[in-house]
């Protein structure tokens, strides 16, 4: 099979760069192997959230700061404002509505109850513009009977923190109560799962209806709209008061539906998502990557003029980690990690841990290196990539956004 | 019994020291009619009864080096198999002869085995292999022996809770800061109530230290001089269970030769090396000791080079020095019990020391022995005879294989015996799963929390093994954590809590945070630091004092 490009992961920054390079023309194929980190995202974008252990008002100003090889310097800090921009757009038209800018940043609400900096939140969720400033007073929040993946108490008691007077109000509906009774169904993903339908939807919006009347605005757990955001919506309308969702414990319901969106835009596009098939090794020829193999095609290798690496982190498998080396497990290509085990991890499970800074070495254009050279066809983008820190610097989704687009920019320049 | 009315009473005995031992003595001493106080610096196991192998010795691996300690062993190996069904697992074990290993040392094995009661049967290679097929293939001989798994946290909550059942009260994160003496008599303890700050006095007739390796500082604040000599052992924790029987290597003690099965886990230990008293608080575990123990490991059953290593821990053995002999050179493994008022002229006080978790209940009933006879107290001991709570009436009942359990029920009969029964069930969220690694539900959590001492979520993992499957803790941590906040009434707490949970996790996880380990740590961050915030909710240590 031969393609323009063949993405290797299948996650938030693979299909972003799937998706530009298809609308550029390009025949594209995403090998993904199956999970994606969106997972455990609860339906924000981040940019930048923390330098230097401040926390960032506006990502674009603070960019400026960052070292050299932090994957922002490399695409250039002046060319990130019109990314974003294309990004949310991006993302628009798979039909994931988000708001947020990135030139400040607003606050996103997490499960327990934090107020933490953002550059895009789903217009469904619960989000703050001014912490000095807060949209209502009251809030009702509805907690699911039953349902362990809201540490309801924790986030009520953010919220009052936050100055919010709030209502904790339990609930169950003849759906919920029937899911319960399989003590393992009450995750967030069953919930969606169960609560799709109009009806089971109009028995949610009834106990709302008579049991958070006093609220200015009601909260729910995200549980609502594994494929779209169609339920959210119809429930909109169905409660009488303004309708929020707070994200829950993973598997998070509005992960999957971004990741869901996303997949069926590309393939509208015409590309081809590989899913459940995995990379396996690759063939190079000089300083070009001619072919990789994977798992379910076996002995048929996927040529193309260009690769990109978007495997992800530790995690995703992207990088491995055994005994006694960390590295790139399917090309083989450099990575930026210490050698010396001890210096991997700290004491202090909260402590910045120095692994989350390694990934793939790769140059200013994000070519990946190869015993020290650059791979003129083969570019690596998001978690993969080394000299940014998702959980200490809140870069994560940021990087993988921005470096799919700039790839993909760079892949079509030629 | 509210804490207040614990401190206003006069006690027969106060026993320092929560883990079996000092559980064991309170248990027999209650038993005995006496009146009871226990008094625990931490939670209950926290030192070395909760950081060993969880193996019920037959005593076959002290046959050839010290008789007597082998002779206790199988005979308390015997009774526990009685008074403690419920913690124990029938595995048997095996010694095996590698061809690196002297096929000689066998017969000394077996001959040392049968003087002290073992029996010891050798089977034949292939028999072994067919036995547990997790052996490393290439064994040259093997012996039979009736080793087994225990669970050494529940063993001590079993036994404190028969020695609240007759009337002992017991007191966890209460620290003696000193022993109150009046002419050369011990008559209670300064205590300092770490939950609140608070300073109290308790008052007793006699007082027994139980504290294991710190009971060198139990004595020293007595005034008296006891020489312990602290040896460490390292441990590793697989992520599951690759062999069914315990495998022990046929050869003088060495590292890492025992490799045992528990629950859903298996453990491989451990090291040995000598440490300076002063570090016995520092438990973390260095790659050395890894290292050692993972390429021995690896010989018992090579399966383990491509298994999941979820945790290491060490934990400090309480050798002490026999007191003709300072130097240290004839270390016991032995059991040892001072009466001060002979040794030192220092009445009311007596420490008991040495042995093994295997024998807590002799330690027990040898303290309790020397108490009763200061006390005049002449009942008999009866502990190896009466079952634990959890392995008495209504036992078998539970086990009845014949009755539907869910999985959460089930674990917990495993874990609680006919205790169980107690757990609420009834209704839809009590039975609600909240680990599903482990099977603990909401109703065992409430359990736990009223009826066990429990008060925060690493007390909690003692109790009923929360968070000790292969995700440690990753999702169920939070839900628990949430649950007991609500129950508490105390959310901020519980928040702390988790923080603090899930740093003593990764204390385990960081020595061997590489592979599938590292991938779960950084899943953990992600959920709860880029997901949750909970980093910016809790205030440990600032991120500004460490990069």
């Amino acid at each position: 099979m031969r393609m323009d490009t063949v993405i290797i992961g299948g996650g938030l920054s693979g299909l972003t760069c799937g998706i530009a390079l298809a609308k550029r023309g390009q025949r594209v194929a995403i090998v993904a192997s199956g999970q994606s980190t969106l997972m455990f995202n609860g339906g924000s974008m981040e940019l930048l959230g923390c330098v230097d252990g401040k926390t960032v008002t506006s990502p674009l100003q603070a960019m400026a700061t960052l070292p050299q090889g932090h994957p922002y310097s490399k695409i250039g800090v002046d060319r990130i404002a019109t990314l974003a921009e294309r990004a949310t757009q991006l993302l628009a038209d798979t039909g994931i509505s988000m708001t947020g800018s990135a030139a400040a940043n607003h606050w996103r609400i997490t499960p327990m109850g934090v107020a933490k900096p953002a550059w895009l939140t789903l217009s469904e969720n619960f989000s703050i513009q001014d912490l000095d400033n807060l949209p209502c007073k009251r809030l009702a929040l509805m907690c699911i009977r039953g349902f362990f993946d809201e540490p309801n108490g924790m986030l009520a008691h953010g919220l009052q923190q936050l100055g919010f007077e709030v209502d904790k109000i339990e609930f169950t509906t003849t759906d919920i109560t029937a899911l319960r009774r399989s003590p393992s169904e009450m995750r967030a993903s069953s919930l969606a799962k169960h609560l799709g339908g109009n009806s089971a939807l109009q028995r949610v919006a009834d106990q709302i209806n008579s049991l958070a009347s006093h609220a200015d605005i009601v909260l729910l757990p995200s549980v609502i709209g594994q494929s779209d955001d169609d339920g959210y919506r119809t429930l909109k309308t169905l409660v009488n008061k303004p309708l929020q969702l707070v994200a829950t414990l993973p598997p998070s319901v509005a992960g999957m539906r971004m990741q869901t969106l996303m997949r069926h835009y590309f393939r509208m596009l015409g590309g081809n998502y590989l899913m459940g098939d995995s990379a396996v090794s690759g063939t190079f020829d000089g300083d070009r990557l001619t072919a990789i193999t994977t798992a379910k095609l076996g002995d048929m290798p996927l040529k193309a003029d260009n690769f990109v690496l978007a495997a992800g982190s530790f995690v995703s498998r992207g990088l491995v980690a055994d005994y006694e080396r960390i590295y790139e497990p399917v090309l083989g290509v450099d990575v930026d990690a210490d050698t010396d085990r001890d210096r991997w991890t700290s004491f202090g499970v909260l402590q910045p841990q120095q692994y989350f800074r390694y990934g793939v070495a790769t140059d200013q254009q994000l070519h990946c290196l190869r015993q020290g050279k650059p791979v003129a066809n083969l570019h690596a983008i998001g978690s993969i990539l080394s000299g940014h820190d998702a959980v200490k610097m809140g870069d994560g989704t940021g990087v993988s956004l921005l470096t799919a687009l700039a790839v993909a920019d760079s892949i079509t320049a030629r | 019994m509210a804490t207040n009315e614990i401190y206003n009473k006069e006690y027969d005995v106060i026993i320092v020291g929560g883990g079996a031992t000092g559980a064991g003595t309170a248990r027999d001493c209650a038993l005995r009619g006496l009146s009871v106080l226990l008094v625990e610096r931490n939670d209950y196991s926290t030192g070395a009864t909760g950081r060993n192998h969880g193996l019920m010795h037959s005593g076959a691996r002290y046959a050839v080096t010290d008789g007597e300690s082998a002779s206790e062993c199988i005979s308390e190996n015997m009774i526990l198999r009685r008074i403690a069904r419920h913690c124990v697992e029938e595995t048997d074990g095996l010694f095996i002869t590698l061809p690196e290993d002297d096929l000689q040392y066998q017969q000394t094995f077996v001959e040392a085995c049968q003087r002290a009661g073992i029996r010891a049967d050798v089977i034949d290679p292939d028999e072994a292999r067919r036995l547990e097929p997790a052996v490393n293939p290439a064994l040259i001989g093997a012996v039979r022996v009736p080793d087994a798994s225990i669970d050494p946290f529940r063993l001590t909550v079993a036994n404190l809770l028969d020695a609240r059942l007759h009337g002992a009260a017991t007191l966890n994160y209460h620290e003696v800061e000193g022993l109150i003496i009046n002419q050369d008599r011990v008559q209670g303890v300064k205590l300092l109530n770490k939950l609140n700050g608070e300073h109290v006095e308790v008052h007793s007739r006699v007082v027994v230290n139980a504290a294991g390796i710190w009971g060198q500082r139990i004595a020293q604040q007595a005034g008296v001089n006891i020489s312990m000599f602290p040896a460490r052992g390292a441990l590793l924790i697989f992520g599951h269970r690759v062999n069914n029987m315990v495998i022990n290597r046929c050869r003088k003690p060495a590292n890492a030769d025992i490799l045992v099965p528990d629950d859903t886990v298996c453990v491989i230990g451990t090291t040995s090396d000598r440490i300076p008293i002063e570090t016995v608080d520092d438990m973390r575990v260095t790659r050395e000791e890894v290292d050692v123990l993972l390429n021995e490991g690896v010989k018992i059953a090579p399966s383990l080079a491509s298994t999941r290593i979820i945790r290491a821990y060490a934990g400090v053995r309480p050798l002490v020095a026999s007191d003709n002999d300072p130097s240290g050179r004839s270390i016991s493994r032995g059991i040892i019990c001072l009466d001060h008022a002979k040794r030192d002229g220092l009445e009311g006080f007596i420490t008991i020391t040495g042995g093994k978790m295997m024998t807590y209940r002799l330690m027990g009933e040898i303290a309790t022995n020397a108490v009763c006879a200061k006390l005049g107290n002449t009942a008999p001991c009866v502990t190896a005879q009466q079952p634990l709570p959890g392995s008495g009436e209504g036992y078998d009942d539970q086990r009845d294989t014949t009755k539907r359990y869910s999985f959460g029920q089930r674990a917990a009969i495993g874990r609680h015996g006919s205790l169980a029964a107690r757990i609420e069930k009834d209704n839809d969220i009590a039975g609600a799963l909240v680990c599903e690694c482990e099977g603990v539900t909401v109703g065992e959590i409430k359990y736990a929390m009223h009826q066990l001492h429990v008060h925060n979520l690493v007390n909690l993992r003692r109790r009923t093994r929360i968070g000790m499957g292969t995700c440690q803790g990753k999702l169920c941590s939070c839900r628990a954590a949430s649950l007991m906040g609500e129950i508490n009434g105390n959310v901020k707490a519980a928040q702390e809590d988790l923080a603090a949970f899930l740093d003593e996790r990764w204390k385990g996880m960081r020595p061997v945070a590489w592979g599938d380990t590292l991938r779960e740590a950084q899943l953990t961050a992600a959920i709860y630091e880029g997901l949750c915030g909970l980093d910016m909710a809790v205030d440990l240590k600032g991120k500004e004092d460490v990069q």
